[in-house]
């Protein structure tokens, strides 16, 4: 898989990495046994600190996702097809209740997008640190 | 290394070969008929101890016909000051013009080892191409040696082991320019300067003496007597041995003319001499040694404040 | 294990100025740290010190607990490009190539002819555009395998095309042979991508140190009217304050959320936080030029 990377999203890039193979699990564009790209791979090819690229995979690897063997690479081992599909509707639902409920307040489209926006970086942030 | 040194020094190598190579054409095209004359007039005969009647003319003609062949040979006397102008000089100017010296003084090897064995490769270089000139020299000057000796500054200074010698000093030193001035073209000035002027002190001021000259007293009053010596002093001495002043030499002389007398015969006749200092040409081969000694010890010498600079330079 | 570079109040005068004056900075591991300042900040008198070019003038200097001046083997575990990457200019990337080899016993010859891949070894390195010359330093740096790995200005005179794939190498290098790298530059931007540590400059002495998840999050951009400034609750230290009309803009360093509703709190870039450090003074508000004379400068 390849990843990109954008330095203006505010958010770690380490994250970013995270994220992008989350969102190749849920997609099933990774499937277990996979293999992800080793980090001279990534580095190769995005110019990015080898370190960045190790503390995404082992904060993959914290959260069961993949699995590091010794010499060998980086390897799928779960997958989050099964329970983020199954979520995502009654996640929208209620976002669009949200999104309603904002509306009333008052809240135009921007003003929404950088509340959430801000709100989202917040939360990583905290749970970065 | 010896690689890394060569494909440096290319050009300076290269331009080293050719310029040998020219030389020796031209030795063999020019020595070609002075050999002949040599054998068809039996020159050797004419060689001390023999006493062949008329020698001197012969040997006067024979001399007088190429010499200026002959005098074309004190040129090559500046041949090795090139080896400190265009192999030495650049040796570490470059490096530091260029800034190369930061990526040569950065990888695992030692600056000492760095600056030891290029230093060295090239000296032995260079002692071999002035060694062959020098050979060449020999071989080429060789009918006028056998006649007119070789202890003389013409033919001592491009013949033997001084040659090499002097090509060692000449590379050590601008080696050593190059590493003090840093730049190519200054190092080239200062390494010729220094070269020029310890040649000629080691020349006039010690060459001289190192053995004690020996002393002769000639009765033949003439100036013009020429040996196979080295003459250092030739001066006219009344019958106690004190010098004749120039202008008292010079009245006699118009005194005799005037009474159409040979002067000759009436200083002869006044008891006066010529007292001679000499270099007797048999001691060619110490005086060699010596002198080499001289220059390759001061050669070292200027190695060894290169490496000791280099290692310690903070640049 | 002794650290990858470590200096203690290491200093070096020329003549009657110092370049640089107690610096003491540990790299404990192989990390990214970029050494920032202004010209003459003393930047590459650091790395020349480090590599032993320079005789320091006081302090000591190690590279893996040896000093690179008494003990040559230190210079194995040090890569160093030297600033403008100086390279026989005579030579084809080849010879480059023979001349690291002959002159470095763990060099690994495999390594940086992949990391060269794109040129051929039979160009003259005259021939080289500005690129593929810092390329090749790099490569011939990198070969030696070494445990730090020092730049002075490698993206000087790089267009950024040019710089970002020189950086690639070098990520791809570091990531190959494990090293800590060191990178002096004017311009951050260049390793801001990359830099897990900065190291800030400043007439040869250290400013700043640290790491740039720390700086940026203990520096804030301070926005309100202006005001007599008291204390702020959050705020440890104004680092630069700039006021235009009645708008008053404050960076500062902070030891706590800061929580004061007239303030307009924002994040600040490195690049920017660093620019402050360097000229902390506060500079003349520009004046708005007459809407007749605006004139586009292309």
């Amino acid at each position: 898989m390849q990843f990109h990377l954008d330095q203006r999203s505010g958010l770690p890039m380490y994250l970013q990495i995270v994220q992008q193979v989350k969102e190749a699990l849920r997609l099933g564009l990774l499937d277990i046994g996979d293999q992800l790209p080793t980090v001279r791979e990534v580095v190769a090819e995005l110019a990015i600190n080898p370190n960045t690229v190790a503390k995404a995979y082992r904060e993959l690897e914290r959260e069961g996702l993949v699995d590091a063997r010794q010499g060998r690479g980086t390897f799928v081992s779960s997958t989050l097809i099964a329970s983020s599909l199954e979520h995502h509707e009654s996640l929208r639902r209620a976002l669009l209740a949200w999104l309603a409920e904002a509306q009333r307040a008052g809240l135009d489209a921007e003003s929404i997008h950088a509340l959430v926006s801000r709100t989202l970086r917040e939360a990583l942030d905290r749970r970065a640190a | 290394m010896a690689w890394l040194t060569w494909r440096q020094h290319r050009p300076q190598l290269l331009a080293t070969a050719g310029l040998l190579l020219l030389l020796a054409v031209a030795a063999v095209v020019t020595e070609l008929p002075i050999r002949a004359a040599y054998h068809r007039h039996a020159l050797s005969s004419c060689l001390p101890p023999a006493t062949r009647s008329g020698c001197e003319l012969i040997v006067g003609h024979f001399r007088s016909e190429y010499a200026a062949r002959v005098g074309m040979t004190r040129y090559l006397a500046v041949l090795p000051a090139l080896a400190g102008l265009f192999i030495g000089a650049p040796l570490l100017a470059r490096e530091f013009e260029s800034g190369t010296f930061r990526l040569a003084w950065t990888q695992s090897l030692s600056r000492r080892r760095w600056v030891l064995s290029r230093t060295l490769l090239l000296a032995l270089a260079t002692v071999v191409a002035a060694a062959l000139v020098s050979a060449l020299t020999m071989w080429w000057r060789r009918p006028f040696d056998d006649v007119g000796g070789r202890i003389g500054p013409h033919a001592f200074d491009v013949e033997g082991l001084v040659v090499p010698a002097y090509a060692f000093f000449a590379f050590a030193v601008g080696v050593l320019a190059g590493m003090l001035l840093r730049r190519t073209i200054p190092a080239m000035s200062l390494a010729v300067g220094i070269f020029v002027a310890v040649r000629v002190g080691v020349e006039t001021l010690l060459r001289p003496h190192y053995l004690a000259p020996l002393h002769r007293t000639a009765d033949s009053v003439a100036q013009s007597a020429r040996g196979r010596d080295w003459i250092l002093e030739n001066r006219l001495v009344d019958s106690v041995g004190r010098q004749i002043p120039t202008a008292r030499e010079d009245l006699a002389i118009v005194h005799a003319q005037r009474a159409r007398v040979d002067p000759q015969d009436y200083l002869l006749s006044l008891g006066w001499r010529r007292a001679i200092v000499f270099q007797p040409n048999d001691r060619f081969w110490t005086f060699q040694a010596i002198e080499t000694g001289v220059f390759v010890l001061l050669g070292a010498l200027a190695v060894m404040a290169t490496v000791a600079l280099v290692r310690r330079t903070s640049a | 294990m002794s650290a990858l570079l470590d200096t203690s109040a290491l200093g070096k005068r020329y003549r009657r100025t110092w370049a640089l004056r107690d610096c003491t900075l540990t790299i404990p591991e192989p990390s990214i740290v970029g050494i920032a300042g202004p010209n003459g900040a003393g930047k590459s008198t650091l790395l020349g010190l480090a590599v032993g070019l320079l005789e320091p003038t006081e302090g000591a200097v190690t590279v893996c607990g040896r000093d690179p001046r008494r003990d040559p083997a230190a210079l194995a575990d040090i890569g160093y490009v030297a600033q403008g990457a100086p390279l026989y200019r005579g030579f084809t990337v080849g010879e480059m190539l023979d001349f690291a080899r002959i002159s470095n016993p763990r060099w690994d010859q495999p390594l940086a002819t992949e990391l060269l891949a794109r040129s051929s070894s039979a160009t003259q390195v005259s021939a080289l555009s500005p690129g593929e010359r810092a390329h090749l330093a790099l490569a011939l740096a990198l070969g030696k395998r070494p445990a730090l790995l020092l730049l002075d200005e490698p993206f000087a005179r790089l267009d950024p095309l040019a710089s970002r794939e020189l950086l690639r190498l070098l990520m791809e290098g570091a990531a190959e042979i494990g090293s800590a790298v060191v990178v002096a530059t004017r311009v951050l931007t260049d390793i801001e991508r990359v830099c897990e540590r900065v190291v800030l400059l400043g007439h040869g002495h250290v400013g700043l140190d640290g790491t740039v998840e720390e700086l940026l999050a203990s520096h804030r951009l301070l926005t309100g009217a202006r005001r007599p400034l008291g204390r702020i609750r959050g705020v440890e230290e104004i680092v630069r304050e700039r006021s235009s009309g009645r708008q008053l803009t404050l960076l500062v360093r902070t030891n706590g959320p800061v929580a004061d509703p007239t303030w307009s709190v924002e994040q600040i870039g490195l690049e920017e936080l660093l620019l402050a450090y360097m000229a902390p003074e506060e500079l003349p508000s520009p004046q708005p030029p007459e809407p007749s004379r605006l004139r586009w400068h292309g």
